[in-house]
């Protein structure tokens, strides 16, 4: 059965079409890479499908461009926030006025996947943008669940890093779906490509079987 | 829906907070049980100015204290209502009332007694003041050279700088004093009188006699900016009033220990700081006049 | 003192209902009425001070949340709680501005509970009225420098680190002051007669006699203290208004450099804080010593408080616009009046409803001091020990507050009036 099933659909925000007349569909464990200019409607898409799949009952996560992170909060919280749905309101009250060990001893091992092990305890409005995105990441891993969905998930990370983020994606998710701009971390981490411009679909394809030339069409005028 | 809810830097500020007031709570309710020894506390109207009340009942309050055998203390106050509303809620047992709040505060704590009075009290009157600049002449009984002109009363709940003078004008003129006066207001207290009509923010005020007597006796009035124009007819005025349950707490008789206490007190210096010759016996029932005005005026229900 | 002061900001159990009721009273007036409650004691000032502010906390709040960013709350798994969706995810954002308007609240505190020594409760006020009914003036200077002293430095000792020290410390200090013990049943007696309408006290309410005895109750109230009372409120509120604004319109450029030097700006400086600091209440006591006893000085004194504070509003922004200002501008009055004004008149008049609402407030209740506001038949009443008659009457001054509140409203929407640049301080100088 498809995970998503999109047939001429057309998305967009209230007086503004950003995508029209789109085909797409995903199956379980497909790892799907959507490239394009900025404003090509790559978030536009993934906030779309966050919000279907969510009323669908999924359990997915995401990685939102803008982080939505709590500044005033420490890297712990942000993490834990990922769950709170799981914890009852007491548990969650006690673990804001003090990390209760078991939550911390849940989450540090994922900080420290992703190099962020030293700050858990700093609170979120000290940290670089890297750090803050990284911090969001730790988040959807947290969360948990069988498909994320990340928009610029590696943006503000070095190659080396956003490196092992895709990889720690790939291992801990069955499905992702990952607005990316590195064309490179693109094809050697997802299986499938897809290219927006001009409000349409324009590439849909294999990540190994794309060429190229034909993702450079995508950033040409 | 919860509206607000405090930053979490001070969160920590917020558990102390509900602890020190949970802790004061706890504190503050015993306090009853607390005093093995207990406190008779008393106080007055501040018919005059602070510092001059607190000097004198300081003394007071040593004096009775070696008398009774307990601890008294004196607790003063901002207003007239203020002092009633403490005799009332039994944060002080024992007060120095003016003729009106002393059947105010016996009306609202049944039980409660009037025990003595200044031998000058039961036929206490009120000066009429005016400032030279009006050339108002002294008067024998009200008439209408005073119609027109700004005046100002004590405090609110005052008998000697409101009730009982307004009672006279009602009676005179037939009319609310301020259909009698351009403008009336209300000073505060007698001290506050004197200053106002001696300054010309008034052409005349009412005042208790012994504050003014007092006044001029220690310079503290100049008698050519103000002059007496009529002196009103006698009334019961000032009293000590003692609650009813005090004998619950200090011992059957005790009510009497501390009339005896006012009438044997003798010492020229305790006594003109009243200032009265001397204290005789006093009872509810020779108030009555006031209460009965009272009424008239819709100052009681 | 500082109990009073710190104690009401952090027991706040804001119900949006009840909030606006609480904000119409004046925390002069809660106090008048649990004084025949708990007597004379720190208890009364906070509970005076404490409620009025939940009120005003509560709407601010709420506004502030209203306006954080709520992406990281729309983020939250589905499922997620209400209340922990809350702490975690909604207050975190509006931090900020929180601190910010709290501490500000801090120091209206202050100023509230120094007003509350006026009416017998031992804080500055107290002092003040003291030492001025015994006329020693070189004591009221201290006095009042003491103050301003306190309130200038403000930013150096309040830091949110220091909180729970004072808060200790005041408790500590609540519990060593003492006072008069706190009894129940003068709450319950309070509660259940004292403010019960005279004629229904103790009486069949099923008798139509009882009813018509209290219609002429009410109606004599009515006709006798509250419609004079609220005849002059508004008097005073709408001249004070007028002296309000020429205060504001000819006091904003004088924090502008650009209009009256480097030396005329500091100077109008310090004359703006201090008339925007020293509480309404202190200021119209004052002026009546000075002035004598009429509604002239409450006219005067709240005028220029309020004026100052929406003059010092002004002046910011006319700041912020000089560098704006076309190189070849003219200069002095033409400045003032042909580049300046016009651009501030609608914030001007804006801010000015604003205040409409405070001012009314502020004129009903010096009527405590003797000018014959709403405040005036209050404190009558209250003297009289007919506690039912002053609820009435403070029932009044709320009921006149919504209307002006109302009608405020209704012209800055009519006119599309709206300040430009609202950060929590702004907005708590000039809303209530």
């Amino acid at each position: 059965m498809s995970l998503i099933s999109l047939t001429r659909e057309t998305i967009g925000w209230k007086a503004r079409d950003v995508l029209v007349d789109i085909d797409l569909h995903v199956e379980p464990g497909e790892r799907i890479a959507f490239l394009g200019r900025s404003g090509s409607g790559k978030s536009t898409l993934i906030t779309h499908l966050y919000r279907r799949l969510t009323a669908a009952g999924k359990a997915v996560s995401l990685i939102p461009q803008d982080h939505a992170l709590v500044p005033p909060l420490s890297v712990f919280h942000n993490v834990y926030m990922g769950q709170l749905d799981r914890r009852s309101t007491f548990y969650s009250i006690a673990n804001l006025i003090k990390p209760l060990k078991k939550e911390v001893g849940d989450i540090r091992p994922i900080l420290s996947e992703i190099s962020l092990e030293p700050e858990i305890f700093q609170s979120v409005e000290k940290l670089s943008g890297g750090q803050k995105q990284r911090t969001a990441i730790a988040r959807a891993f947290f969360r948990g669940g069988e498909i994320i969905l990340g928009d610029e998930p590696v943006s503000a990370i070095d190659e080396k890093q956003s490196a092992r983020v895709l990889e720690a994606i790939r291992s801990r998710f069955q499905t992702a779906l990952l607005a990316l701009h590195n064309v490179d971390l693109a094809r050697t981490y997802c299986d499938r490509i897809i290219g927006l411009k001009g409000n349409k679909i324009v590439i849909d394809a294999p990540a190994k079987s794309i060429e190229r030339a034909d993702i450079d069409s995508l950033y040409a005028a | 829906m919860i509206r607000s809810k405090r930053p979490s830097a001070s969160r920590w500020a917020a558990k102390i907070a509900v602890a020190a007031i949970a802790t004061t709570a706890f504190f503050s309710l015993p306090a009853e049980t607390q005093a093995q020894q207990p406190t008779l506390t008393f106080s007055a109207i501040p018919n005059q100015d602070e510092t001059h009340l607190l000097d004198r009942f300081n003394k007071i309050a040593a004096y009775l204290s070696k008398e009774l055998g307990v601890q008294v203390k004196y607790v003063p106050m901002k207003s007239y209502a203020a002092a009633v509303t403490s005799f009332r809620n039994n944060h002080v047992q024992l007060a120095w009332f003016g003729g009106m709040t002393g059947v105010q505060a016996r009306i609202v704590v049944p039980g409660s007694v009037a025990i003595v009075q200044g031998e000058e009290d039961p036929k206490f009157v009120s000066y009429m003041i005016a400032n030279s600049a009006t050339r108002l002449k002294e008067m024998k009984t009200l008439d209408n050279s005073i119609r027109g002109k700004t005046f100002t009363f004590g405090s609110k709940a005052s008998t000697s700088g409101r009730l009982m003078p307004e009672y006279f004008l009602r009676q005179h003129y037939k009319e609310y004093p301020e259909k009698v006066f351009s403008r009336v207001g209300f000073s505060g207290d007698h001290t506050k009188t004197i200053e106002l009509v001696e300054s010309g923010a008034y052409d005349i005020g009412v005042v208790d006699y012994t504050v003014y007597n007092a006044a001029v006796k220690n310079g503290k009035v100049d008698t050519k900016k103000v002059s007496i124009i009529w002196t009103s007819p006698p009334y019961p005025d000032y009293n000590w009033s003692i609650r009813g349950d005090v004998e619950k707490t200090f011992g059957p008789g005790f009510i009497k220990k501390v009339q005896d206490a006012f009438l044997k007190m003798k010492d020229p210096e305790l006594l003109s700081a009243f200032p009265r010759k001397s204290f005789i016996a006093a009872s509810n029932k020779d108030f009555q006049i006031v209460e009965d005005n009272a009424r008239k005026l819709k100052l009681l229900d | 003192m500082l109990g009073l002061i710190l104690a009401p900001i952090h027991h706040l159990r804001p119900v949006r209902a009840l909030a606006a009721t609480l904000r119409a009273i004046h925390e002069l007036f809660w106090a008048l009425l649990f004084l025949q409650v708990f007597g004379p004691s720190a208890l009364t000032g906070i509970v005076a001070i404490a409620l009025p502010y939940t009120g005003v906390f509560a709407k601010v709040y709420s506004e502030m949340l209203e306006e954080a960013d709520r992406r990281p709350d729309e983020l939250l798994p589905p499922n997620t709680g209400a209340v922990v969706r809350f702490i975690y995810a909604r207050v975190p954002m509006a931090l900020a501005p929180f601190r910010i308007y709290t501490m500000y609240r801090v120091e209206c505190g202050l100023r509230s509970s120094a007003v509350l020594g006026f009416i017998g409760l031992p804080t500055l006020g107290f002092e003040l009225d003291t030492f001025f009914k015994v006329a020693k003036f070189e004591n009221v200077a201290a006095v009042l420098i003491i103050y301003y002293v306190l309130i200038g430095t403000i930013r150096w000792w309040l830091r949110p680190v220091l909180l729970p020290f004072y808060l200790i410390g005041s408790a500590v200090l609540l519990f060593s002051l003492g006072g008069p013990p706190f009894e129940l049943s003068n709450l319950l007696r309070f509660l259940t007669s004292d403010i019960v309408p005279q004629p229904l006290r103790n009486a069949d309410l099923s008798l139509a006699s009882t009813w018509s005895a209290f219609w002429t109750w009410l109606s004599m109230l009515l006709s006798n203290q509250a419609w004079p009372g609220l005849i002059n409120t508004f008097l005073v509120t709408q001249m004070a208004l007028a002296v309000t604004m020429i205060v504001a319109f000819l006091g904003f450029p004088l924090i502008v450099p650009r209009l009256t030097g480097k030396l005329g700006g500091i100077g109008g400086n310090v004359l703006l804080v201090v008339g925007r600091s020293t509480p309404e209440y202190m200021l119209v006591y004052i002026f009546l010593q000075m002035l004598g006893p009429s509604m002239l000085p409450a006219i005067v004194a709240l005028g220029l408080h309020n004026g100052a504070i929406i003059a010092h509003l002004l002046g910011r922004q006319a700041e912020a616009i000089t560098p704006n200002l076309r190189p070849d501008a003219p200069k002095g009055f033409n400045l003032y009046l042909y580049e300046y004004v016009p651009r501030l008149y609608g914030n001007f008049l804006a801010y000015s409803f604003y205040r409409w609402e405070i001012i009314l407030r502020e004129s009903a209740i010096v009527g405590i001091l003797g000018v014959k506001t709403l405040g005036f038949f209050v404190d009558g009443v209250i003297t009289e020990i007919r506690l039912d008659r002053a609820i009435i009457l403070i029932g009044i001054t709320v009921l006149a507050t919504f209307v002006v509140d109302w009608i405020a409203r209704a012209i800055r929407r009519r006119f599309k009036l709206s300040m430009n640049d609202r950060n929590s301080k702004e907005r708590a100088l000039v809303e209530p």
